[in-house]
């Protein structure tokens, strides 16, 4: 039942050496999210590496895909893998669990299915693209820990979290399937833990960490979404949750939008939902007034303020 | 032998108002599995410790339970896995169903969502003289072959979150064995099988992959998944889970990238205004913080290659 990864320490890539990764922050951080690409991009100066956008990369799929055509969500992520590998990147950096899961699971089938891989290249060489299978995705996340390094993080702060409680919440696509993902282990994660202790700030434990935030459901049936990101705050706030940092987009437009309709049923919440690279990027001593927070629908500003870490009104 | 505590939930509704816990120090084993353990605790310290099994060797699918927040079969686990650092192992019920005592819990809303989708082969004739097989062809037989592993443990019920707050949805063990009768080739009722499962729940999978966990490795999340395109191809589309699948997909080979407004429109329904009503609240709040996806949203660079691999791969859109 125990199923922890062992983390073996993996051969640095050519963009970790070089500090030149691709980049596909995906389709919400480019829409309603904007907050969390601006926020990226800031950090990635701060910390000296360069996210090369794949411009041209299509949505990967999302989970969604999948329910009409087995073959479609793979396809496409092979044509954006072919974009990197054409650029000379072989690191493909996501900055969404939703993103991370599927493009993940999409390259593994084409590594590990010669027939898969020979298919997908049948159907890029018709506009003269091919893959040849050098990419790896990551999410900026295990950048950090992997490639930053928490120790050398923890000698960047200058801004320290002032033991801010902060619930982490993963999002199901950055660990689930643990086959596909593997980076950590999914039934007891605790890289963002890690993280928040290295920025200054207090983790808070919480059996919702590693739950779902309903958002790929949300539209099929009133409520659903509500109820799961209800049952999930409550949890951290009654661990003594002040707010909640979480790598995935999706998780934050549903954690962030639905606390106030979850309120009937679990209780007012009210947590601020971070994206992982503003309170990376805060911590890190980058303007807060840069990092897009007023475009949150519960207001980080007074909590902020309280830790001193930012004045009200730039969130 | 070793010193191990068992952090157990006890709960007797002959005799408890409410549920308490009873830590059992056994000595024994650590390469045991944690339903040895009970066993013990059961036989040598409090013959009253109630919890189901039966064969001891993840056949039998009896023994889910939660062990250390954890839900799977107590006879896989190894006590060594889940030790804590204080030497305890805490055990609970499986989640999502109502405790009867104990680990046992009343299992009905589980057989109840599984035996109305008809958990049985309903061919075209009856063949009541019995003298001839229904022959199945391996290649056939491949698409079966995982949930015919399944064991009905119920520990991808008690993991899925829609589940717990949605009794309505099947769970991922009915909507599979739902699955399993659909694409079995002897089985005359596909389009009946599907329009059931599609009418209401097959689409509110939240797609968490909690199911993942399967001890099995039915992997309910994909059969899922089949069982969606299956009821696509069928043409059951009239609902929000296949109109929001059909217009993702259409934005997606229109523009490379998925459209959120359109995708918000087209899955709840242009003319619904009941339906757009319901998420005007969460859309006024957003747009209050300016939190609103671009009105126009332009196509990405070289946005021909993703619809030629769309038209090649002949992908439904809406």
């Amino acid at each position: 039942m125990t199923t922890a990864v062992a983390a073996a320490p993996k051969a640095r890539s050519k963009s970790a050496q070089t500090k030149r990764y691709g980049f596909f922050p995906g389709c919400v951080a480019k829409e309603s999210c904007t907050e969390l690409f601006n926020s990226t991009m800031l950090l990635a100066d701060k910390l000296g590496i360069e996210l090369i956008e794949l411009t041209a990369a299509s949505c990967c799929g999302a989970s969604v895909l999948n329910d009409l055509n087995r073959d479609i969500a793979r396809v496409l992520n092979a044509r954006t893998y072919a974009q990197a590998e054409a650029l000379g990147l072989d690191d493909v950096i996501t900055i969404c669990s939703t993103c991370t899961g599927h493009m993940r699971a999409a390259n593994k089938e084409l590594l590990e299915d010669e027939s898969r891989m020979e298919q997908a290249n049948s159907i890029l060489g018709k506009f003269n693209a091919s893959y040849s299978g050098t990419v790896s995705v990551r999410h900026l996340l295990w950048l950090l820990i992997d490639d930053i390094g928490l120790d050398n993080l923890r000698s960047m702060v200058v801004k320290p979290l002032n033991g801010l409680k902060v619930a982490p919440f993963y999002g199901c696509h950055i660990i689930r399937p643990e086959s596909v993902n593997g980076w950590e282990s999914s039934r007891n994660p605790h890289s963002l833990e890690d993280l928040i202790e290295a920025l200054g700030g207090e983790a808070v434990d919480y059996a919702g960490k590693t739950r779902c935030c309903g958002f790929h459901v949300q539209l099929e049936k009133d409520g659903i979404a509500a109820n799961m990101v209800g049952q999930n705050m409550r949890m951290a706030k009654d661990k003594g949750a002040e707010a909640v940092l979480t790598p995935c987009p999706l998780c934050h437009l549903a954690l962030d939008g639905y606390q106030a309709d979850s309120a009937a049923r679990w209780g007012r919440t009210d947590l601020p939902t971070f994206h992982l690279p503003q309170l990376v990027a805060l911590a890190l001593g980058v303007d807060a007034s840069s990092l897009g927070m007023k475009r949150h629908v519960i207001s980080p500003g007074p909590l902020l303020q309280a830790h001193d870490l930012a004045p009200m009104h730039v969130a | 032998m070793s010193k191990i505590t068992l952090d157990l939930f006890r709960f007797d509704p002959a005799v408890d108002a409410e549920p308490h816990r009873d830590r059992v120090d056994i000595d024994f084993p650590e390469t045991s599995t944690v339903l040895d353990a009970l066993e013990y605790a059961k036989a040598e310290v409090d013959g009253s410790i109630s919890f189901r099994r039966s064969c001891r060797s993840a056949i039998c699918g009896s023994c889910s339970m939660n062990i250390n927040g954890v839900t799977g079969l107590a006879c896989k686990t190894p006590i060594s896995t889940v030790l804590r650092a204080d030497r305890s192992v805490r055990i609970d019920p499986m989640p999502n169903f109502q405790p009867m005592k104990d680990m046992v819990v009343h299992m009905d809303p589980f057989w109840d969502k599984y035996s109305r989708l008809k958990p049985y082969l309903q061919p075209k004739d009856k063949d009541e003289d019995h003298e001839r097989e229904r022959r199945v062809s391996p290649e056939d037989m491949r698409k079966l072959v995982a949930v015919a592993n399944c064991v009905m443990c119920a520990t991808c019920y008690a993991l899925c979150p829609v589940v717990s707050v949605d009794p309505s949805f099947a769970g991922p063990a009915a909507i599979s064995y739902a699955y399993r009768f659909i694409e079995d080739v002897r089985d005359d009722k596909r389009k009946e099988r599907l329009g059931q499962i599609s009418d209401d729940y097959l689409w509110l999978c939240a797609h968490c992959y909690a199911c993942s966990y399967c001890p099995k490795h039915v992997e309910p999340h994909d059969r899922i998944i089949d069982t969606k395109r299956a009821s696509v191809k069928e043409g059951l589309i009239d609902a929000a889970g296949p109109r929001h699948a059909l217009v993702f997909a259409k934005t997606v080979k229109q523009k490379g990238v998925l459209d959120e407004n359109e995708v918000v429109v087209g899955t709840v329904g242009r003319f619904n205004f009941r339906g757009l009503a319901a998420i005007a609240p969460l859309g006024l709040r957003m747009a209050i913080k300016g939190k609103i996806p671009p009105l126009i949203l332009h196509p990405i660079d070289k946005v021909g290659e993703v619809r030629t691999i769309f038209d090649t791969l002949e992908v439904p859109v809406a």
